[in-house]
C-alpha cells in the first residue's frame, strides 16, 4: 500500500515535470527568435566561409588593370616578372629613366608603383618597390616569386654545370607523411587525425557555444519568471527543483531540436555533395589507391575524393557517442549554475557579476582546448580533459588521439558527479532566491543558503 | 470545533531575523478567515508555510485533519499579493496550464475555463496574450486560474487591491459564492472594511507574533469604550455631567453627540438620566471599527 502510494506520489511528481518541460518547450520554439537563429545560424557559418572568397573573387574581377614600371639596371631581369590579372609591368631602361622619384611623379598617377632591380640584385637578393600608396602585399609577393625564380636559375646555370637544373630537382626531397593506426586485432588503417581534429574542434565549439547560448537562455527565464512574479504562484504547485529541472531540460530539447534541424540539413548537403562527387559514403581506400594511378587531368577530382574519403574514414561511432555524453554531462553542469545565479538576481543588469566567472571559465577551456591540438597528450591536455568544468570542451579535441581508456572514464564519471553536485547546489540556490526580492545578492550569501 | 487548518506553534527564521514567532492559527472548516497585521508582520511568511512554498523550523500545520503534504496543493489555490502570469503566453493556455499544475485534468480544465471567462466577460480574449490585455482583465485572468481546480481551501492576499469599485465587487460576489460552495477561505488584507464586511474570524499579527484573535464580531465587543452616540433634536446640546459621562470631540463630518460613560456607569443608568433631562431621538452603542482595533493593536 505504501509502495502504490509512494508510486503515485511519483507519478504525479513526473508529471508535473512533463507539463512544465512542454510549456518550456513550447514556448521558445514558439518565438520568433528562435525560427530567425536556426535559419540565420547556418546561413551565418556559411557567409563566414563563402565570404572571404567571394571577397578575393569580387577583389580580382572588379579592379582595373594596373600598370607598374620595372627599372631594370642589370637589364636582364626586368621580362621576368610577367603581367597577371591585376598588373601590367612595363619594362623600362634605368638610364632612360634617371631619378624613379622624379619619374613616378611625372607620369602623374598613371602607374601604380615603381620596381626598381638594382645593379647589385645578384648579390643582396633585395629589390624595392616605390609609390606613394602602401603597396599591395600580392604585387609584392608576384614580383618576389618571379625574380626569385629567374635570379635562382641564373645562378645555377652560372656554375657551367650541364644538368645542374635536373639534378637539383631530382634531389629535392618533399617527405609526406602518412599515418598509420595499429588497431587492437593487428589491423592497419590509415587515420586522418587532422580531420578528426577538425571535427573535434568543431564540436567542442558546438558545446561550447550551445551552453553558452541556452545557459543565458536559462538564466533570462529564470529572471522572467522572478520578475513577473509568476514563480510564486508555480511553486505553490509544484516543488522549485521541478520547475528548475523542468526548464533546464526544456530548453535542452529545444536546443536538440535546433541541432536536429542542422544536422538534417547537413546531411542533405553531405549526400549531395557525395553523389555530386560520385563515390558512395563508404569507399574502399584500395578503389582510391587504384584511381591515385589515373592520368593528370584526373587530379583535382582526386584530391576532393582522397579528403572525403578522409572525412568518411573518422570513427563516427566513438566521436558521436562522447560528443553526446560530454555535451549533456557539460550542458546540465553550466546550465545549473545559471539557473542558480540566475535566481539570485532581481534583473537581468545584475547578473553579469554571476556570468562572468562563468563565462571566463568557459573561455579558458576552449583555448585549452586550441592548445590541445598541438600537444593533445600533455599535462594540460589530460588535466583539463579530466577536471569536469573544461572536459566537455578539452576532451572533444583530445578523442582523435586515442585517449586511455581510464582517463576517458575518469573524466565521464567526474564531470556527471559534479553536475549532479551542480544541480543540487544551484536547487538550493534557487529555491532561496526565486522567492527573494529587492536585494543585491552576493556570492557570501549565496554561500550561506546552501547550508 | 472543526478546524480546517491547524498552524501549530509554527517559528520561522530568516538569516536570523524572526519571522513568525509561536504562532498558531486555527481556521474553521468553511469559515472566511481574515490574517491581519502590518507590512513584514510575517503574514507572507505564514502564507508560504501554509502553502508548501517554504517549511516551518518548528511547529506543525495540519489541513483537515492530516499534516500537510505535497499531495494537498492540489486543494489549495494561493492569489498572491504581488500579481504574476506569463505575459507571452495566451490566456487560455495559461490558465489550463496553472490548473494542470494542480493536478486537474486537461478536459475538465478547459471546461471549467469556459464557465469562467463567460463570467467574467473574458471569452473573446482567450487565445489573446496576456500582455494585450488590461490590468484589470489580467487580474481577473488570475483569480480564474485561482480557484479554477476547485479548491477546497482558497487563499487570497490583498485581492482587491487593483481593481475598481465595479470590478471589486464583482469579485466579493464571487468569492462569497465560492464560500458558500464549501470553500474555505484566508484573507490577508490591510482594507479593514472588507474584513468587517466578509470575515467571520481574524488573527491579528504583530512583530511575528499573534496578537488578538477571534471572530469579529465578539473582538469588536470587547474592544467597545463604552461610548454611547446620542440622537437630539436639532438645537439642543448636552450640559456636562461629570458623575455619569464625559461628551467627546464629534467624529469629523458628522453632527454626532458621542459620549463615553464614566467608570463603572452601566448603559441603563446613563440612559435614563438622559431621559429624564432631555428629549431623546435615539441612542445606540457605538462599536470600534476594526480600522481603529488594528490601529491600537498595533500601536499599543
Amino acid at each position: 500500500m505504501r509502495h502504490l502510494f509512494h508510486l503515485f506520489a511519483l507519478e504525479i511528481v513526473m508529471e508535473k515535470l512533463k507539463l512544465i518541460i512542454a510549456r518550456e518547450y513550447m514556448s521558445m520554439i514558439g518565438r520568433k527568435s528562435f525560427i530567425v537563429m536556426t535559419i540565420l545560424l547556418p546561413v551565418l557559418m556559411i557567409l563566414v566561409i563563402a565570404l572571404p572568397l567571394l571577397i578575393g573573387y569580387l577583389n580580382d574581377a572588379g579592379s582595373d588593370v594596373e600598370q607598374v614600371a620595372v627599372i631594370d639596371e642589370t637589364g636582364r631581369y626586368a621580362a621576368a616578372i610577367e603581367n597577371n590579372d591585376l598588373y601590367s609591368f612595363v619594362p623600362m631602361r634605368a638610364d632612360s629613366v634617371g631619378d624613379p622619384r622624379a619619374f613616378y611623379d611625372k607620369t602623374s598617377g598613371s602607374l601604380a608603383a615603381v620596381v626598381v632591380i638594382p645593379r647589385d640584385v645578384d648579390s643582396t637578393a633585395q629589390v624595392t618597390v616605390y609609390s606613394d600608396k602602401t603597396v599591395n602585399v600580392s604585387l609584392k609577393s608576384h614580383i618576389a616569386r618571379a625574380l626569385s625564380d629567374t635570379i635562382t636559375q641564373a645562378h645555377i646555370a652560372a656554375y657551367g654545370v650541364p644538368n645542374l637544373q635536373r639534378m637539383i630537382d631530382e634531389a629535392n626531397v618533399d617527405i609526406d607523411v602518412k599515418s598509420v593506426k595499429w588497431g587492437e586485432d593487428g589491423s592497419e588503417t590509415e587515420s586522418s587525425t587532422e580531420i578528426a581534429m577538425v571535427i573535434g574542434m568543431v564540436l567542442a565549439f558546438l558545446t561550447y557555444m550551445f551552453v553558452l547560448m541556452y545557459g543565458a537562455m536559462i538564466m533570462n527565464g529564470v529572471i522572467e519568471e522572478k520578475t513577473n512574479r509568476i514563480v510564486e504562484v508555480i511553486v505553490s504547485s509544484c516543488k522549485p527543483f521541478q520547475l528548475m529541472m523542468g526548464k533546464i531540460i526544456g530548453v535542452a530539447l529545444v536546443g536538440l531540436t535546433q541541432m536536429a534541424i542542422w544536422a538534417v540539413v547537413m546531411a542533405g548537403i553531405t549526400a549531395i555533395t557525395g553523389s555530386v562527387l560520385g563515390v558512395g559514403a563508404l569507399v574502399d581506400p584500395g578503389t582510391a589507391m587504384t584511381q591515385a594511378n589515373m592520368p593528370d587531368d584526373a587530379t583535382v577530382d582526386m584530391d576532393l575524393v582522397n579528403v572525403w574519403n578522409a572525412v568518411m574514414s573518422v570513427n563516427y561511432g566513438q566521436i558521436l557517442s562522447c560528443f553526446v555524453l560530454y555535451f549533456i554531462g557539460g550542458y546540465l553542469l553550466y546550465a545549473s549554475l545559471f539557473a542558480g545565479f540566475g535566481s539570485a538576481v532581481d534583473q537581468a543588469n545584475d547578473a553579469s557579476q554571476f556570468t562572468t566567472p562563468i563565462i571566463l571559465i568557459m573561455i579558458v577551456a576552449l583555448y585549452a582546448g586550441m592548445a590541445c591540438m598541438e600537444n593533445p597528450s600533455g599535462p594540460m591536455a589530460v588535466w583539463c580533459s579530466i577536471i569536469p568544468f573544461t572536459s566537455p570542451i578539452v576532451m572533444m579535441v583530445r578523442l582523435p588521439y586515442d585517449v586511455p581508456f581510464w582517463q576517458l572514464a575518469l573524466s565521464i564519471v567526474l564531470l556527471y558527479a559534479t553536475a549532479a553536485g551542480m544541480i543540487w547546489i544551484a536547487s538550493r540556490i534557487y529555491r532561496t532566491g526565486i522567492l527573494l526580492y529587492g536585494k543585491k545578492t552576493s556570492f557570501k550569501e549565496i554561500v550561506r543558503w546552501l547550508k | 470545533m472543526n478546524h480546517f487548518i491547524e498552524v501549530n506553534d509554527v517559528v520561522k527564521q530568516y538569516d536570523g531575523h524572526m519571522a513568525l514567532n509561536h504562532v498558531s492559527v486555527n481556521v474553521p472548516q468553511g469559515c472566511i478567515y481574515g490574517l491581519l497585521g502590518p507590512n513584514g508582520a510575517g503574514k507572507t511568511s505564514l502564507i508560504r508555510i501554509i502553502n508548501l512554498i517554504t517549511r516551518p523550523d518548528s511547529g506543525t500545520v495540519m489541513l483537515d485533519g492530516h499534516p500537510i503534504n505535497e499531495g494537498d496543493v492540489a486543494n489549495i489555490g494561493y492569489l498572491p499579493e504581488e500579481r504574476g502570469l506569463y505575459k507571452k503566453m495566451k490566456v487560455g493556455e495559461q490558465i489550463v496550464y496553472l490548473a494542470r499544475l494542480k493536478g486537474m485534468s486537461k478536459a475538465d480544465a478547459v471546461r471549467e475555463m469556459q464557465v469562467w471567462l463567460e463570467r467574467f466577460d473574458l471569452v473573446e480574449w482567450r487565445d489573446k496574450k496576456l500582455e494585450a490585455l488590461s490590468k484589470g482583465m489580467q487580474q481577473k485572468v488570475q483569480f480564474i486560474a485561482t480557484v479554477l481546480h476547485r479548491p477546497r481551501l482558497l487563499i487570497f492576499d490583498e485581492p482587491f487591491s487593483g481593481f475598481d469599485p465595479v470590478n471589486a465587487d464583482q469579485l466579493k460576489v464571487e468569492i462569497l459564492r465560492l464560500n458558500r460552495e464549501g470553500a474555505t477561505i484566508l484573507f490577508s488584507t490591510h482594507n479593514m472594511e472588507s474584513v468587517e464586511a466578509v470575515c467571520e474570524r481574524i488573527s491579528l499579527i504583530n512583530h511575528s507574533q499573534v496578537v488578538l484573535e477571534g471572530r469579529v464580531d465578539e473582538i469588536r465587543q470587547t474592544h467597545k469604550k463604552n461610548i454611547i452616540s446620542v440622537d437630539l433634536p436639532q438645537g439642543q446640546a448636552l450640559e456636562p455631567c461629570e458623575r455619569l459621562y464625559t461628551q467627546l470631540p464629534p467624529a469629523m463630518g458628522s453632527k454626532e453627540t458621542l459620549i463615553r460613560l464614566a467608570d463603572g456607569v452601566a448603559v441603563r443608568e446613563a440612559i435614563a438620566w438622559l431621559n429624564d433631562h432631555y428629549t431623546l431621538n435615539g441612542f445606540h452603542e457605538v462599536l470600534p471599527s476594526m480600522h481603529e482595533i488594528f490601529v491600537e493593536t498595533v500601536k499599543g
